[in-house]
């Protein structure tokens, strides 16, 4: 059984078809890339996983039990973590402050969460900033600090939103090396990401979709050569 | 810890002794008026400064503390002792079905359903009149013969009272340091800071702001149980009206919003200031509150004691550990 | 079904009114975003107006409508350029806040001047109701209701077609698109300020011959304010008239078939409802 198994995934805003009729699956310990057009869907559907949104339909299932209709907080202590495209971190506290709210969910006791924020801050390179104010880190900085945060939540599965954005070429290397070893350390992954440079070097396989339907799903070197895909970019002439 | 305990100690010293060196009884009514208004305030605090969500609703819970107090003193002689908590409870149930309604909401739409939800109280007070005598309300003519340590309680005195709003003061002063070094306290920080993110990282919100709002209810109840035994009258207009929610929010924002000593900064700085005006204004002493309120937010929105730890902290050597009260 | 028709007019009558005061209190939020606590009092000041006005200088309460409207919408304007916007820049809960603060103020203020004595407009056209269709209306509330009518209709056409109106909703879909399109969005929301607080004015004026006065009147005129405005979409002129005739109507019949003591707790249970299952108001305008 895969650890994450999506049927039928649909919501509507109005009139609007933000996601229709998504499936797929994620198997335990995979790196799942999630491409497409801005616009496609993408966000929505993290947000549906994680309980921001409530599907119009469908079914979304972790390790086979339910997680639709759970509140965002409930899905986390159920082990699915996510980033945010433009971070929320809580501005005016400490890096270790931030990281030890979100350790708090395993780990009730202030002292140990504090331990694990700290173990955690070395792991994606933030240590040595951990008594500064959120708001005053590089956005570089305030990324790690957002996956430390999803991290000290302990997940089984790990929702990126567009991590790499606004990164330089070495700062997206960097960042990539920091997933892999997060995927090394037992989490799955779903990566959400417009810079190719990453989704192709670290992804197992690639999800494509637009107009919240998927159009694609395969190993990123097919995947990207599909005219389907090619078509969702650059348009039918580019293809 | 002797640091921090410093303190309460001291405050408890001081209150104390204060009754023997009040000239007369006068001065300590003002005493417990400021003691009852440093409970509000610390009321209004635990829900307002910590967990960031502004009410102007809580003279409601402030209000069914002092009716439930009232009534089942008056139709079972539960002495105060036991009312005022129970009062409190009472406050603290109600909470929770008006929690579970507001905080669907964020912002000025959760202030606007505190507003509605007080309004609803105060028509049912008044309309409900086999249960709580409508706009007649309830009047206490005798308090229960009792004796404490050997002696009997002269009720006529102040200084039962005295004692009363004393400890109550203390307890909620208490509850808000509690509240601010606890794991909950910790989450309200976080649903103040980014809620969403709060949400993400795993805090239920929903049940952080419920349990919150429940301890100042309870304690804003126990404000209304100890107002119905102090003035021994209570009706809608005493107890539900608007204004004292108001001026709950006053006191707490002019003495320092998310402070534990703010409270009590807050009801000494306004009870003093309506206690000199009462004369000439009569109910009027709003008016300074409205006053200081514009004030307050415009030239020191961290209120009195928030200010005044500002400036402490630049001039005194830091300490490691807790923060400032 | 008579009392049904009865009690359906004199609710939209009424509702009229709330409407005018619902389109000032949102016409602000929708510049601004700051919900103004003391717009309550801004009708008590008009009730207050008309009342002195005609006891001081005979002046008719329909006719002080061209002293005090002026006088409000200056006033507004005021109340915005000295005290408001320096407060604003400190966010939503602190104006909340400071504007209840001077709610507090003003009540008390007007209640140390007049006392809580209630008032009332006696007019000598007023006495006797006037009955179209076999449905009696006091004329008070009919003359209000036209009036009503027509400040609306021109606030309909200042916004749609003037340039003004147009910058002023502008500013309030999108502000920062606002300012980048050359609109003056600090002239815009003190004029918008100004217009609302000139609404309410107007509003007390035109239901001061037809309530009781007393100063701290606003406490539960804001109340239902926000029901109005809640119901409609914070922001939405049309939703505040839509609002404003709802809850006149449900009061009106609630006071009739339900319970006539309880006929102001209909509203807010009625707002409690919508905030709950359709928060963003029956036209959905939203936050």
């Amino acid at each position: 059984m895969a650890l994450l198994e999506v049927e039928g995934l649909t919501r509507f805003f109005g009139g609007l078809r933000a996601v229709g009729d998504l499936s797929f699956s994620v198997g335990e310990g995979e790196i799942l890339g999630l491409i497409g057009p801005n616009g496609a869907g993408k966000t929505t559907v993290f947000n549906l996983m994680t309980g921001f949104v409530q599907p119009s339909a469908g079914r979304i299932r972790l390790d086979g039990k339910s997680v639709v209709g759970l509140r965002p907080h409930a899905v986390a202590r159920r082990g699915i973590a996510r980033t945010f495209q433009i971070v929320k971190p809580f501005p005016g506290l400490t890096v270790k402050e931030n990281v030890t709210l979100a350790a708090f969910l395993r780990q009730p006791a202030r002292r140990d969460a504090e331990t694990a924020a700290l173990e955690i801050l070395s792991r994606v390179g933030l240590a040595h900033r951990a008594g500064e104010l959120a708001i005053q880190l590089t956005l570089m900085d305030q990324k790690r600090l957002e996956l430390a945060k999803a991290l000290a939540t302990g997940p089984r599965l790990l929702l990126l939103d567009e991590p790499m954005g606004g990164l330089n070429p070495s700062e997206v290397d960097v960042a990539s090396r920091l997933v892999e070893e997060i995927r090394r350390g037992g989490v799955t992954v779903i990566l959400v990401e417009h810079v190719m440079r990453a989704i192709m070097r670290i992804s197992d396989r690639v999800l494509v979709v637009n107009q919240g339907e998927k159009i694609a799903e395969g190993l990123p070197a097919q995947v990207v050569q599909e005219p389907a895909v090619l078509a969702a970019y650059f348009g039918k002439r580019g293809a | 810890m002797n640091r921090r305990l410093a303190p309460w100690l001291a405050g408890a010293i001081a209150l104390a002794v204060l009754p023997a060196l009040a000239p007369n009884s006068f001065f300590l009514h003002v005493a417990i008026l400021i003691l009852m208004w440093t409970l509000l305030g610390a009321a209004w605090n635990v829900l307002g400064g910590f967990a960031g969500q502004v009410s102007f609703g809580h003279a409601a819970l402030f209000g069914i503390g002092a009716y439930v107090t009232m009534i089942l003193y008056l139709k079972a002689g539960l002495a105060p002792w036991w009312g005022i908590p129970v009062g409190g409870l009472a406050a603290a149930l109600v909470s929770l079905p008006i929690g579970l309604v507001c905080f669907r909401l964020r912002g000025p739409y959760f202030s606007l359903a505190t507003l509605a939800v007080a309004e609803i109280v105060k028509l049912v007070a008044l309309n409900w009149e086999t249960v709580t005598n409508g706009p007649v309300g309830f009047l206490i003519t005798g308090l229960p013969p009792v004796s404490l340590f050997g002696a009997s309680v002269d009720w006529e005195s102040k200084l039962p009272f005295y004692a009363v709003a004393a400890l109550l003061a203390l307890a909620g002063l208490a509850s808000t340091a509690w509240l601010r070094s606890s794991r909950l306290g910790a989450y309200l920080v976080a649903i103040r800071e980014n809620e969403d993110a709060a949400e993400a990282v795993g805090i239920d919100t929903v049940r952080a702001k419920v349990l919150t709002l429940a301890l100042s209810a309870f304690l804003a109840g126990m404000g209304g149980g100890f107002y119905a035994f102090y003035f021994r009258y209570i009706d809608p207009d005493a107890v539900l009206n608007i204004s004292l929610s108001m001026e709950m929010v006053f006191i707490a924002m002019v003495g320092g919003l998310g402070t534990v000593g703010g409270p009590l900064v807050g009801a000494i700085f306004l009870t003093v200031v309506g206690e000199s005006v009462r004369e000439r204004f009569q109910v009027g002493h709003l008016i300074f509150y409205g006053l200081f309120m514009m004030l307050a937010i415009r030239y020191m929105p961290e209120g009195i004691w928030g200010r005044a730890q500002r400036l402490a902290s630049r001039f005194l050597p830091k300490v490691p550990g807790h923060g400032a009260a | 079904m008579e009392t049904f028709a009865q009690s359906l007019t004199s609710g939209l009558l009424t509702g009229a009114l709330y409407a005018m005061i619902g389109i000032g209190l949102t016409v602000v939020f929708g510049v601004m975003r700051i919900i103004n606590l003391a717009h309550g009092e801004m009708v008590m000041l008009g009730m207050f107006g008309a009342f002195w006005g005609q006891a001081l200088w005979k002046l008719d309460p329909f006719l002080s409508l061209l002293l005090w409207v002026p006088v409000m919408f200056v006033g507004g304007m005021l109340v915005y350029r000295l005290l408001l916007r320096k407060i604003i820049p400190g966010g939503e809960l602190n104006t909340l806040l400071y504007t209840a603060g001077l709610s507090l103020l003003i009540a008390n203020l007007a209640l140390f001047a007049w006392t809580g004595d209630y008032r009332t407009i006696n007019l000598s056209y007023g006495q006797e109701p006037v009955r179209p269709f076999g449905i009696s209306i006091a004329v008070p509330l009919a003359v209000a209701f036209v009036v009503a009518l027509a400040i609306t209709a021109s606030l309909w056409l200042f916004l749609s077609r003037t340039d003004l109106g147009r910058a002023i909703r502008a500013t309030s879909q999108n502000g920062e698109a606002a300012i980048l399109m050359g609109v003056d969005v600090e002239r815009v929301a003190m004029i918008t300020f100004g217009l609302g607080t000139a609404l309410a004015g107007a509003a007390g004026v035109l239901l001061a011959p037809s309530l009781y006065l007393y100063p701290t009147v606003g406490e539960l005129l804001i109340v239902k304010c926000f029901v109005i405005v809640v119901l409609g979409g914070l922001g939405s002129v049309p939703g505040a008239i839509a609002g404003g005739l709802l809850l006149g109507v449900v009061e009106s019949l609630g006071a009739v078939y339900v319970s006539s003591t309880y006929k102001d707790g209909i509203g807010f249970v009625l707002f409690l409802i919508v905030l709950l299952y359709r928060p963003s108001g029956l036209f959905g305008v939203g936050k």
